[in-house]
């Protein structure tokens, strides 16, 4: 099964279970917990079914297109149900199947790995589920996000795309996977990897020290006009410029532009943010609340057959 | 009637580390719930656990709960009847509130006087309709070390149910029948696809597997004995024994296969993880991975903890105890399709190992100590800065205590120095950024392919040790070769340290919150000292105040008392002292003993305790022995009634005892004390013959029982009182070297 096909089975699967198909953020981000389609729909009291692909840079895990199992962005598919479905482990067990993999030929288990994000102000319960051995998703049940208690719980599935398609295709190396047939992932993204790379570890044609004054530069203004437009009551712009900040973050922290007591000092900002934003979105002003009523009804997962244990 | 009970929580996959504990606090925490409700299970209960499960099984239960006869006392009878012999309205309003009429109740005699009372007769409720009860006690006691919210409620008027993971099924049985249950479902959540659970007949068996049928279907049961039958048909070995026994037996029948054994004795991380891997199956089944042997030139450290820690599986060794490129994974299926499972596993051992091998070159390229400038980076506490400034104290404090307290030479000093330096660089390394669980062992495999001599290296490859008080926990003598006293320097320093920092910083551990692991460097600090001659050869004795005094210093310029808050300075001594507690308890001291020989602590050698508390059980028996330990207490009591400061002006300045002190008795014990002190002291100042000294002791039993049946301390007569009271103050000082032995009669 090619990288493409894969994306492909599981939008077509999830789709079938009544998500709504949504598309990557269009703004740099470390994982596809940051966009909004999950960080601010799991909020709140209404249903919201989604999946989406998410590219997810971290500018550390940069390794200039030579490591065969490190990328500096990778692919996360990303599956938000909510309210969580009691039969939630069997309808992602099922996603697998739809890939193609007979789960009483392999191991597949659910082992404890409870996720946290300090700067989203997020944690869950869950577990990293495991394919002989491989770690193939993050699976939680949402508790808490913007530092606000969820009620009703969602539960979050990050399918790490390229591993798992390179546990299909049974490869080695994350460049000689198939995107397309007959198109390596290497001749699509290498080239990629290695520049953005050489920029994540400030190989750039500037002092060591302009470029961390830049980057600090471009953080404080993003910070100061996510503030501005948080006043202005606009909540979504906001987010855009706290996701802005959360990546010029990751530059400095992997160029080993910051010390020790600047970076606890810039997680707290950009914690800052997403916690107002998340206040903001759950208590909109009249005017966009009464716009968000004259939209249709969020989709609801379709009940497919009754529900069981097993698989 | 007694009939059997059957209780399953059907659970998403719960943590494997969580299931031994609470699979023994189900069947605690059900015993209670019952003996609440009236309903004491008269045979054990039986209880297991696996991943998706939580059961027990209470073989006989009686059916109706006790019938229960009760006096409610009311208001006394003065305020219930009146002047005129007629119920008051205090008195009709306890027998509306126990709905019966007012000639109904009846009068008991209490210390206090007269009360009315009710002679409630309760009929025992059926035990059917208790069982509901029984199960919500059940549901909100079960200790979960985390718990989740699900959208789940009871109707018990305390709403939320917050459990360890999902529930997914009941299975409530009694006699055979299904007790009714329901757990609601909030508001917010329910729908078609979230519903309440209900308890039923069912049970499910393994997620992928069935003998017949689909995998996964519900199965019907309508006992244990059919229960623990269907289970073991759908593949569920409900028996967390039989679970390990058969792992046990897989993994040495592949082993043998290849030529060699699963590494387990050489390795308490295999050991461990065969703990944990029954609790992560329900149908457990090995499968043989291998790897390529290039690999094998990686550190054998680096190579156990990519299998055990990262994979979950089993190193083999051969027979000359190597590594081979081989191990064992233990899976939750069938069999059958090994080939394919271990193909994968392999792919996922050899890419975690390729990573190791890039980190190992790069690491190495890099060197030791040119990584220490990246501990810039690394917060060691936000109120005490970086590892690079953790580095520099921890560096001067182990010269220090070389030097200082261990009586070195330079050159000895010089390495404990530079390894306390290195310590924490390993942190800064590619390879522990990855596999953090290698801190310090790294950091000494590094410094030895840097040619460090063995005195850096070993000290830097075992500072995190002792990490219990486990006798395990400490490397071993023939390890630490050439290195034992750099590494109790730099143990010591790195772990007083922290205590030091984190007391200052005002972060000391509370109740079970202990973030920064200070119980575990306390008991640390507390063995390298209390064995110190054992692990390191090394006779000298030191004393904790001075090593916490010189920790304390490192945080900045000055006496204790000036960098540190008095407040924080009693905190710290007196959380050494109740780790001192613990630790002496812990290797089997008697806990009145330890309270003995404790008084003042922080300021004895750590290794003496241990001497003392081995002499004292010795003498502690003797009848002379506990009546002067009796005594003591009354000596103590008088003496306080002298000030320090006084006593020590009195003894320097004022007339000799001798002159002043009349009563033969007491003459007889001033000779006594002059005597038996020289023993005493020797022992203590030697920190040997502490049973000599303890026997010396007890032969003061005589004459201060007679000084206290002849004498009156508190003789009008002021000097002689204040003689007399010097007399008991010296008395008391002189046992107290020993230690507080009126806390051996204590009551506990």
């Amino acid at each position: 099964m090619t990288f493409q096909d894969l994306i492909f089975k599981l939008s077509d699967y999830w789709s079938a279970q009544g998500c709504l198909i949504q598309q990557p953020m269009d703004i740099e981000m470390g994982a596809g917990t940051m966009h909004p389609e999950t960080f601010l729909r799991v909020l709140g009291p209404e249903a919201w079914n989604v999946a989406y692909v998410q590219p997810s840079r971290r500018p550390a895990d940069g390794r200039f297109g030579e490591n065969p199992n490190r990328l500096l962005k990778h692919h996360q598919f990303q599956v938000i149900l909510k309210p969580a479905p009691d039969d939630v482990q069997d309808l992602y067990l099922q996603s697998l199947e739809a890939c193609g993999i007979d789960l009483r030929a392999h191991d597949v288990r659910f082992e404890e790995d409870n996720w946290e994000s300090p700067t989203l102000g997020a944690w869950g319960i869950g577990w990293q589920v495991l394919y002989d051995g491989l770690e193939i998703t993050q699976f939680t049940y949402f508790q808490q996000a913007g530092g606000l208690d969820l009620t009703p719980v969602s539960v979050e599935l990050t399918y790490g795309l390229e591993r798992f398609a390179m546990s299909l295709q049974g490869v080695d190396n994350v460049f000689d996977l198939e995107w397309a047939r007959g198109v390596k992932y290497g001749v699509v993204r290498r080239r990629d990897e290695i520049e953005q790379s050489q920029y994540a570890f400030g190989q750039v044609a500037m002092p060591e020290e302009e470029f961390g004054q830049f980057h600090r530069n471009l953080f404080t203004q993003f910070y100061d006009f996510a503030g501005t437009l948080l006043e202005s009551g606009l909540t979504l712009p906001a987010l855009d410029y706290c996701l802005k900040c959360s990546h010029v973050f990751n530059l400095l922290d992997s160029s080993g532009s910051i010390g020790v007591t600047e970076r606890t000092a810039y997680i707290l900002k950009v914690r800052q943010l997403a916690v107002a934003i998340a206040k903001a979105w759950t208590t909109p002003p009249d005017a966009i609340s009464a716009l968000a009523e004259t939209g249709d009804a969020p989709p609801v997962v379709t009940d497919r057959r009754e529900s069981n244990h097993g698989s | 009637m007694d009939r059997e009970l059957l209780i399953e929580i059907g659970l998403e996959e719960l943590p494997a580390s969580w299931l031994p504990p609470l699979t023994e606090q189900l069947g605690h925490t059900l015993g209670e719930s019952l003996k609440a409700h009236a309903l004491p299970a008269t045979e054990s209960i039986e209880v297991h656990g696996t991943p998706r499960r939580l059961a027990a099984c209470v073989p006989a239960l009686a059916d109706r709960q006790e019938d229960r006869d009760e006096t409610l006392t009311g208001p006394p009878v003065s305020a219930a009847i009146g002047p005129d012999g007629q119920p008051t309205p205090a008195g009709l309003g306890f027998a509306k509130k126990q709905g019966v009429e007012f000639r109904e109740l009846t009068q008991i005699e209490t210390p206090r006087g007269k009360y009315l009372a009710f002679e409630k007769k309760s009929r025992g409720r059926a035990t059917v309709d208790v069982l509901p009860d029984v199960l919500t006690q059940l549901l909100r006691t079960l200790p979960f070390p985390k718990q989740m919210h699900w959208d789940a409620e009871l109707h018990d008027g305390r709403g939320e149910l917050l459990f360890g993971r999902p529930i997914r099924w009941l299975l409530f049985l009694y006699g055979g029948r299904v007790v009714p249950y329901t757990i609601s479902r909030t508001a917010l959540a329910a729908s078609v696809k979230v519903q309440d659970v209900t308890s039923g007949a069912v049970t499910y068996g393994h997620r992928f597997l069935a003998t017949s049928g689909r995998a996964g279907r519900a199965i019907k049961v309508r006992g244990f004995d059919e229960y623990k039958k269907k289970l073991a048909e759908n593949f569920v070995f409900l028996s967390r024994l039989e679970r390990r026994d058969r792992i046990m037996r897989e993994l040495d029948g592949y082993a043998r296969k290849v030529g060699g054994h699963v590494m387990l004795q050489q390795s308490a991380q295999a050991e461990a993880l065969l703990g944990e891997v029954p609790d992560l199956v329900e149908y457990p089944s090995v499968v043989a991975g291998t790897f390529a042997e290039e690999f094998l030139s990686l550190p054998a450290e680096v190579l156990t903890t990519t299998l055990i820690h990262h994979q979950h599986s089993f190193p083999i060794v051969d027979p000359g105890g190597a590594l081979m490129p081989a191990f064992l994974a233990v899976t939750n299926t069938q069999g059958g399709h090994d080939k394919g499972i271990a193909t994968n596993a392999s792919r996922v051992v050899t890419a975690r190992l390729r990573d190791a091998r890039f980190f190992w070159d790069a690491d190495r390229k890099v060197g030791l100590e040119a990584r220490l400038a990246r501990l810039d980076t690394l917060t060691f506490h936000k109120k005490l800065g970086s590892y690079r400034a953790k580095s520099e104290r921890v560096a001067m404090l182990a010269r220090w205590i070389a030097t200082d307290v261990f009586g070195q030479p330079e050159e000895v000093a010089a390495q404990a120095e530079r390894a306390g330096r290195l310590a924490k660089a390993d942190l800064a390394t590619d390879m522990v950024r990855e596999f953090t669980e290698l801190q310090g062992v790294m950091g000494g495999i590094y410094a030895r392919e840097a040619g460090e001599p063995d005195g850096v290296w070993k000290a830097i490859y075992h500072h995190y040790l002792p990490v219990g008080v486990e006798a395990t926990a400490a490397p071993a003598r023939a390890d630490l070769q050439g290195a034992e006293v750099t590494w109790a320097a730099v143990s010591l320093a790195d772990k007083l340290d922290t205590l030091a920092g984190l007391f200052h910083a005002g972060a000391r551990p509370t109740g079970s919150r202990d973030p920064f692991g200070l119980r575990r460097a306390a008991h640390g600090v507390i063995r390298v000292l209390a064995d110190l001659e054992a692990l390191t050869g090394l006779t000298v004795r030191p004393t904790l105040a001075p090593l916490l005094g010189q920790a304390v210093k490192g945080y900045g310029a000055g006496e204790p008392g000036h960098v540190m808050e008095d407040g924080a300075w009693a905190d710290l001594t007196g959380f050494l002292s109740e780790r001192l507690a613990y630790v002496l308890e812990a290797r089997g001291a008697d806990r009145r003993n330890v309270r003995a020989v404790l008084s003042g602590s922080v300021d004895r050698p750590v290794a003496d305790l241990a001497s003392n508390l081995a002499a004292l059980p010795e003498v502690a028996g003797s009848e002379s022995f506990l009546a002067l330990a009796t005594a003591f207490k009354r000596v103590r009591n008088i003496a306080r009634e002298l000030p320090d400061a006084e006593w020590d002006e009195q003894e320097q300045h004022g007339p000799s005892l001798g002159d002043v002190l009349k009563d033969p008795s007491e003459l007889a014990l001033l000779a006594e004390i002059d005597k038996r002190s020289a023993v005493i002291s020797q022992a203590v100042m030697t920190g040997a013959g502490y049973r000599e000294a303890y026997v010396e002791a007890s032969k003061f039993e005589p004459a201060v029982e007679k000084f206290f049946t002849d004498v009156f301390v508190m003789a009008d007569d002021l000097p002689l009182r204040q003689a007399r009271l010097r007399l008991m103050k010296r008395l008391e000082r002189l046992i107290l070297q020993l230690g507080d032995i009126s806390e051996i009669v204590a009551s506990e």
